[in-house]
């Protein structure tokens, strides 16, 4: 009985690599896009993280542009910002034979591979929000200015305390372009700025718990920290919580990078003092557009970068703070 | 297969024991229909994707990790022991070998033996320390992993400063981790394959194997019969720790990231695995083979659901069901096979009919 179960194995053994190796003999040509047909091109948005404001937002954009170009768009995403999920999810993406795949890469060098093995597979790349080591896989890589956001950010902490201090920036992890690019441009405009003393970043790895951890903790160890730089939108909802744990609230200036439902209601309650929103939908719309040229064979701009809004308490009901604020669904 | 016929028939003795195990094996096969349906349901829902040479290479590769932990896992599992520090220790041996890559340089096949054999001693070391824990200072296993897991990731979060490390030999990455043995074989899944068989010979073929049943059927009768339970103990802790830091090598060249935040879920999933592939957590019963199905189902259901636009959290919600429908039909079975009524398998029951004779 124990020879049995050897023999099922090395028959299905042997099946499975037979059917691995012959399988892919039939499709070594790839997914040919077909040069001549005009819309109905099939499109896969890949999200950096599911269930997120930010890419809702961008998945609204994304399916507005498509709708007008007649193009259909599914959308997938892992449940953490992580390339050990993002890539079997994006491995079946390019099964499922897309003509083309916007992605949020969820880090700069993981998702290199994966995302060569969707262009080998002959499918149009775009990046959105985030990039890679090497973006020339993508015909597009679009972004937000973020080390123009970064500084952004730190110019907002001037204005809410003029007198200067210590300030700190909760980034997520190290490797995602985006989030890097904000804490560099923050850290560059802290330090050019004599009154202010830069603690550094320190790493939530998108845990809204461990920010604020991390944020309760911090003060402890420097009580007079003035502000506080969360580089995205969990960093933003922990460092809130941990400030209110530390019974800080008014004390500690936090600057917050994204605009979803979460931190709008942060910013009207008042524990987070202002927010750098970008333009997700924005993102998403040029994505699509950069995909549709790239299936037409017309030309592309390889990079692409987006604008972002400051929403203080002032400019939260105005007409523009309200259009920068992101869905939460579309 | 048809060697098997000549298998002699059960003696009244051991006729549970028998019955038991002949059982742990209509689950895998069970377990095995299981995914051969799924994976028709989806070839018929996709026909054009699903069955495509270039899917199945994605699931395998994407298997392959999983399956290297599996498989100490289940030898772990047979023992009536539970491993929860895989993940962490995953994440520990990549590290080490990454800094050690590093500081011998080179981008060839030469550093990969050095970065393997420092993935494999990491691991090595945190299974011995498991082992010894559980082992000979009697700590219940789930708290020593669950110590190891904690500190295992800390270690490695000191050695980086919690920057996951990105320096993989390109040998590494563009051979095994992405690398075509031959064709569109994926190196990684042949490299995972070989421990899986590796894996099945040793628990079924050796007295290693015989001795990990005995110790999780009946630590007291295996000492008896002269069995060193706590040596063996600590060697199968410690070939599960070993197989954890090979994986985290795997991992390194896969990922290009010791990917310290990713691997948090990794030992709960490799455990529905183990228990889906009909390994009782009570010990003594399991199989390799099973595990290995097993942990190819939630990758399936995530791929499939993908390609037809499921929304991919119902995989955890079904992935969570399969989990305890499975181990309650075979605790059934069990039940059954325990008071000597024949198990009610029609479809199946061919399967193991050659010696299905009641004693009772």
């Amino acid at each position: 009985m124990k020879r049995k179960s050897t023999a099922i194995v090395a028959a299905l053994a042997a099946v499975a690599l037979g059917a691995a190796a012959c399988g892919s003999d039939s499709d070594s040509g790839g997914a040919s896009t077909g040069g001549a047909k005009d819309g109905n091109y099939k499109l896969a948005f890949v999200q950096g993280v599911a269930g997120d404001a930010f890419y809702i937002t961008m998945e609204c954009g994304i399916k507005e542009e498509a709708a007008k170009e007649g193009a259909t768009v599914t959308t997938q995403g892992a449940q953490k910002f992580d390339p050990t999920l993002q890539t079997p999810i994006l491995q079946s993406v390019i099964a499922s034979k897309p003509d083309a795949i916007l992605i949020a890469p969820t880090d700069v060098s993981a998702m290199q591979q994966p995302i060569a093995q969707a262009k080998a597979q002959g499918i149009k790349i775009v990046l959105v929000d985030t990039t890679l080591n090497d973006p020339s896989v993508a015909v597009s890589a679009i972004s937000s200015d973020n080390t123009a956001g970064g500084k952004a950010a730190f110019e907002a902490i001037q204005k809410l305390a003029p007198n200067g201090g210590k300030v700190l920036g909760v980034g997520v992890q190290p490797g995602i372009s985006t989030t890097d690019a904000r804490d560099k441009g923050f850290e560059e405009a802290a330090k050019a700025d004599p009154k202010f003393t830069y603690l550094g970043v320190q790493y939530s790895q998108n845990d809204p718990a461990k920010a604020a951890s991390i944020v309760s903790a911090a003060l402890q160890k420097d009580p007079d920290i003035v502000g506080i730089f969360a580089s995205n939108l969990f960093s933003a909802q922990g460092s809130a919580t941990g400030i209110r744990q530390a019974g800080k609230q008014g004390k500690v200036n936090v600057v917050g990078f994204d605009a979803g439902p979460e931190q709008i209601k942060a910013l009207q309650d008042g524990t987070v003092q202002a927010l750098i929103a970008q333009q997700p939908g924005d993102i998403g719309v040029q994505g699509v557009q950069q995909a549709i040229k790239a299936l037409k064979g017309e030309s592309n701009e390889a990079k692409i970068q987006t604008g972002s809004t400051i929403i203080t308490k002032d400019t939260i009901d105005s007409p523009e703070g309200k259009a920068a604020a992101y869905k939460a669904s579309c | 297969m048809s060697t098997t016929t000549s298998a002699p028939p059960a003696s009244t003795e051991d006729a549970p024991t028998s019955r038991l195990s002949r059982i742990s094996r209509l689950q895998a096969l069970q377990i095995l229909i299981l995914l051969v349906v799924t994976v028709a349901v989806f070839t018929a829902l996709r026909p054009d994707t699903f069955l495509t040479g270039f899917n199945i290479r994605g699931i395998v590769q994407n298997t392959a990790i999983y399956a290297v932990l599996g498989v100490g896992m289940t030898f772990v599992i047979i023992t009536g022991g539970i491993d929860l520090s895989v993940g962490s220790v995953l994440v520990f041996s990549g590290v080490v070998a990454d800094k050690i890559m590093v500081a011998y340089g080179g981008q060839g096949w030469g550093t990969v033996f050095v970065g393997l054999a420092a993935a494999l001693a990491s691991g090595l070391a945190w299974g011995l320390l498991n082992g010894i824990l559980v082992a000979k200072a009697k700590v219940p296993p789930l708290v020593v992993t669950l110590g190891s897991l904690s500190a295992a990731l800390g270690f490695a979060q000191i050695i980086t400063k919690g920057l996951d490390l990105r320096d993989a030999p390109q040998t590494l990455v563009n051979d095994i981790g992405f690398g075509n043995i031959v064709g569109q074989v994926p190196t990684i899944a042949v490299v995972s394959a070989v421990v899986v068989i590796f894996g099945i010979v040793l628990l079924h073929r050796t007295r290693f194997g015989l001795y990990t049943y005995a110790v999780g059927s009946n630590a007291e009768a295996g000492r008896r019969a002269g069995v060193k339970v706590e040596r063996h103990l600590i060697k199968v802790y410690a070939f599960a720790g070993l197989l954890a830091g090979f994986a985290g090598l795997l991992n390194l060249g896969f990922f290009q990231s010791t990917t310290i935040g990713g691997q948090s879920n990794t030992p709960l999933n490799v455990i529905a695995g183990v228990a889906i592939g009909g390994t009782s957590l009570f010990g003594g019963i399991g199989s390799v083979f099973g595990t290995v199905i097993g942990l190819f189902i939630p990758i399936v259901l995530q791929n499939g659901f993908i390609q037809t636009g499921v929304q991919p959290f119902w995989q955890q919600v079904v992935v969570g069901a399969v989990l305890v429908a499975v181990v309650y039909v075979d605790q059934l079975r069990r039940a059954a096979a325990v008071r000597g009524t024949p198990t009610r398998l029609p479809f199946l029951s061919r399967a193991g009919s050659t010696s299905r004779k009641g004693s009772a």
